[in-house]
């Protein structure tokens, strides 16, 4: 009955999904049956969540209900605004979203997971980012409009102004692209919380830390410090292959699951070039030099661009400082952890896999005052 | 139905076993529960039965950090560096402080270990913040516990060992050594069990890099579900319901025809009788002799009842019925059993991060693909 020990459980099926597909052979991500091409650039951050709640794309109603919803949701509870203001103002933002979010939920107690607690949560996000942002300006929080949707308001408050369209559709296309892909180390995570019955916010939380992980979320503001490092085009190459020679990784590179570009960083790269040139000047350099030497050093390995590597590059342009990329992760994903949270329990068996003992063999303890 | 699966276009539809189950999700020398024999096996090769009478629980947590009991010198060591680092720090202060004084247990220890691990920049789990972050497990609890009940919170105590200064900072007198000694057992005992619901959680966060605070965070949320660290105080409600030995066959019978389940009993991993829940049941006598009598009635009663329905499986008692016995005789209110159980498997979690650094992979499964054929074109918003 028990199997081989699979590192990182690559391979092993840990659920069945009909939220996302990460189709790796044809670099295909697929939301509820839809490519993620044919998504991005024309729905917004609502329609995209509806699709990842409920399986289908919502009617005009149905986006108006939706979009009235998640506005009228964005007011952080008593609690979670004093536990902001008691952390400290230089603490990594995802501890401070790991930290609120906790508290945030807390007026549900254990409740069962719903969509409504879905869609209360992830109108939280934004809020809880943009006061945190303020406070370490030392600026008063800015009251959130609801005549403004998701991606706009979220830089609204952020920033105290509303922001270009430009920079709103590229935050939109962002949030949609980042949303959900299959059953990556956060999601899974969220799904093994929700095994155990617990509620949405410890689900939430446990993935927000899972998230924060440089080999998941924290990727993206790596990238920049890496890029800030190499600092012009014309250094990439050298510093490139040095860093190689003392074995520094290159970020925003390999997936373990594409084995084409990620189309989410094709779509990215697109943005990147119109709306941040320097970074992108920058960036398609240090690009190409790095599939260059990683298909020289692994031609048989597929090396592709991964998402992050791009992302650095708009969420920058959109005005985000680099720690503030991983809980704007987290501002998308949210929308992609709650549906699997849903789904987990809808069809719920606790997820409790097996270890494989390597130790010695039984033998018994010394008493204390015979230990050496 | 397609199959579509991770990296992979496949002829054939992949194994997929819910929860995991019988799946092999790492190799760990922390500790392993041999079902099929009834043991539980902590690091170094001990069985559970062996160690519980000799051991407290400062010298299980080194165990299970270190791979080895620890002798006079270390011992006392580790307990120097958990008393000092019994306080909170002032973010977790004001965090708990902001919280609702009637906010459930669980939920102020996931918030206040949260802000208090909250820092600039990411750590690397170390050794120093495991003993750190179980050292102030037991403050936590014993301050939202008295929040609730609207009296003043106690400062730690330094001659106290862990058990006794949770018991001292609950209650602010000083327990009985008797007292102090089901606990500590009880701590011993819920250390670590193999790759359960919420160690996995902690795994699969230290898998990503995250830090030991996030690890904790996630695995607290996982305790809190009630098919996990939920279940004492499900099965101490269960027992207050039943009220009287008198009450125990009918109570039974009527809840087994409306098909509920009986709380403290299954358990997917053993097929004998649990060897923790073996040892509780023996305090279980001198700690709490009242509700032993109805619990061990009940006991009989539920074993009887699941036998008839189902004498195929091996429906033995689990360890969550027999604790939540022993906690009541040590005096915790059921509000709290869950982070009793915390402040113990924290010991666990710590020691299954530490261990899974030294050959870290994200832990990143597949899923199996069952929703429509991709490639469905989207229909504009005005024509849906």
């Amino acid at each position: 009955m028990t199997g081989e020990f699979v590192p990182g459980l690559e391979g092993i099926v840990a659920a069945r999904t009909e939220i996302s597909l990460v189709d790796g052979a044809n670099g295909r991500l697929v939301y509820r049956g839809y490519v993620i091409a044919d998504l991005a650039e024309d729905m917004s951050f609502e329609e995209v969540a509806h699709l990842l709640w409920y399986g289908r794309l919502p009617t005009r109603a149905e986006l108006d209900a939706l979009t009235l919803e998640l506005a009228g949701s964005r007011l952080l509870t008593r609690a979670a605004a004093a536990t902001l203001n008691a952390l400290p103002t230089d603490a990594d933002p995802m501890d401070v979203l790991r930290s609120v979010v906790s508290v945030q939920g807390l007026e549900h107690r254990l409740e069962k997971p719903t969509i409504p607690l879905a869609i209360h949560a992830t109108a939280s996000f934004p809020t809880i980012l943009a006061a945190y942002h303020r406070r370490r300006q030392g600026l008063e929080p800015v009251k959130s409009r609801a005549d403004l949707a998701h991606a706009a308001n979220y830089l609204y408050m952020l920033n105290g102004k509303e922001a270009p369209l430009e920079l709103v559709r590229a935050l939109n296309t962002y949030l949609v692209l980042l949303a959900d892909h299959g059953m990556n180390a956060s999601t899974f995570t969220a799904r093994v919380i929700a095994s155990t019955d617990s509620d949405v916010a410890s689900c939430l939380v446990g993935a927000i830390g899972a998230l924060k992980g440089p080999a998941h979320g924290g990727a993206p503001s790596q990238v920049m410090d890496q890029l800030e490092q190499i600092g012009t085009p014309e250094n990439a190459e050298q510093w490139m292959r040095e860093a190689r020679r003392r074995k520094v990784r290159f970020m925003g590179f390999g997936h373990r699951i594409y084995r084409t570009y990620d189309p989410r960083a094709r779509i990215l790269k697109a943005m990147c070039e119109r709306l941040n040139p320097t970074f992108f000047a920058l960036a398609s350099k240090v690009e190409e030099t790095a599939l260059a030497i990683l298909h020289e050093e692994h031609p048989e390995r597929p090396q592709a661009t991964n998402v992050e590597f791009y992302s650095a590059g708009v969420l920058q342009a959109i005005g985000l400082p680099k720690e503030f990329f991983p809980p704007t992760f987290a501002v998308s994903r949210v929308v992609g952890w709650t549906a699997h949270v849903l789904e987990q329990v809808a069809n719920n068996r606790l997820i409790r896999p097996q270890s494989e003992y390597i130790g010695p063999e039984p033998r018994k303890p010394v008493p204390l005052a015979e230990r050496i | 139905m397609v199959a579509l699966y991770g990296s992979v276009h496949l002829s054939f539809v992949p194994e997929f076993s819910p929860g995991l189950e019988g799946v092999v999700a790492a190799e760990t020398a922390v500790s392993e529960v041999d079902g099929a024999n009834g043991r539980l096996i902590y690091r170094g090769g001990y069985l559970i039965e062996d160690l519980a009478p000799v051991a407290t629980f400062e010298e299980t947590a080194y165990l299970l950090w270190n791979g080895q009991l620890p002798n006079k010198i270390a011992l006392e060591t580790l307990r120097r560096q958990m008393t000092s680092a019994r306080r909170l720090s002032d973010s977790a202060r004001g965090a708990m402080s902001a919280l609702d004084a009637q906010t459930d247990a669980m939920d102020t220890l996931r918030t206040t270990i949260s802000a208090q691990g909250a820092t600039k920049t990411l750590t690397t789990p170390s050794l120093e913040e495991a003993i750190a972050l179980t050292a102030v497990v037991p403050t936590i609890v014993a301050a939202a516990h008295r929040r609730a009940k609207g009296i003043e919170v106690i400062a730690a105590r330094e001659d106290l060992g862990h058990a006794a200064n949770l018991l001292w900072m609950l209650e602010g007198k000083e327990p009985s050594a008797e007292r102090v000694h089901w606990l500590d057992t009880y701590l011993v005992l819920l250390a670590d069990h193999g790759l359960n619901a919420s160690t996995f959680t902690a795994r699969v966060i230290a898998s990503t890099g995250s830090d030991l605070t996030s690890c904790v965070v996630g695995a607290i949320g996982a305790l809190k579900g009630p098919a996990h660290g939920g279940a004492m105080y499900a099965a101490r409600t269960m027992l207050d319901k039943i009220g009287h030995v008198d009450n125990v066959e009918p109570w039974m019978q009527k809840a087994h025809e409306e098909h509920r389940r009986f709380a403290g009993f299954g358990h997917r991993v053993y097929r004998t009788y649990d060897p923790r829940a073996k040892i509780l049941r023996e305090l279980a006598q001198t700690a709490a002799p009242d509700l032993y009598r109805l619990a061990a009635r009940t006991e009989e009663v539920a074993l009887k009842i699941l036998h008839e329905a189902h004498p195929e499986r091996p429906n033995a008692t689990n360890v969550d019925f027999w604790a939540s016995v022993v906690l009541t005789g040590v005096g915790i209110p059921k509000e709290l059993f869950t982070c009793v159980f915390a402040t113990s498997r924290v010991a666990g979690w710590t020691a299954h991060v530490l261990e899974s650094l030294a050959d870290l992979r994200i832990i990143r499964p597949a899923s199996l693909w069952k929703g429509p054929q991709p490639g469905i074109k989207p229909l504009p918003l005005a024509d849906r």
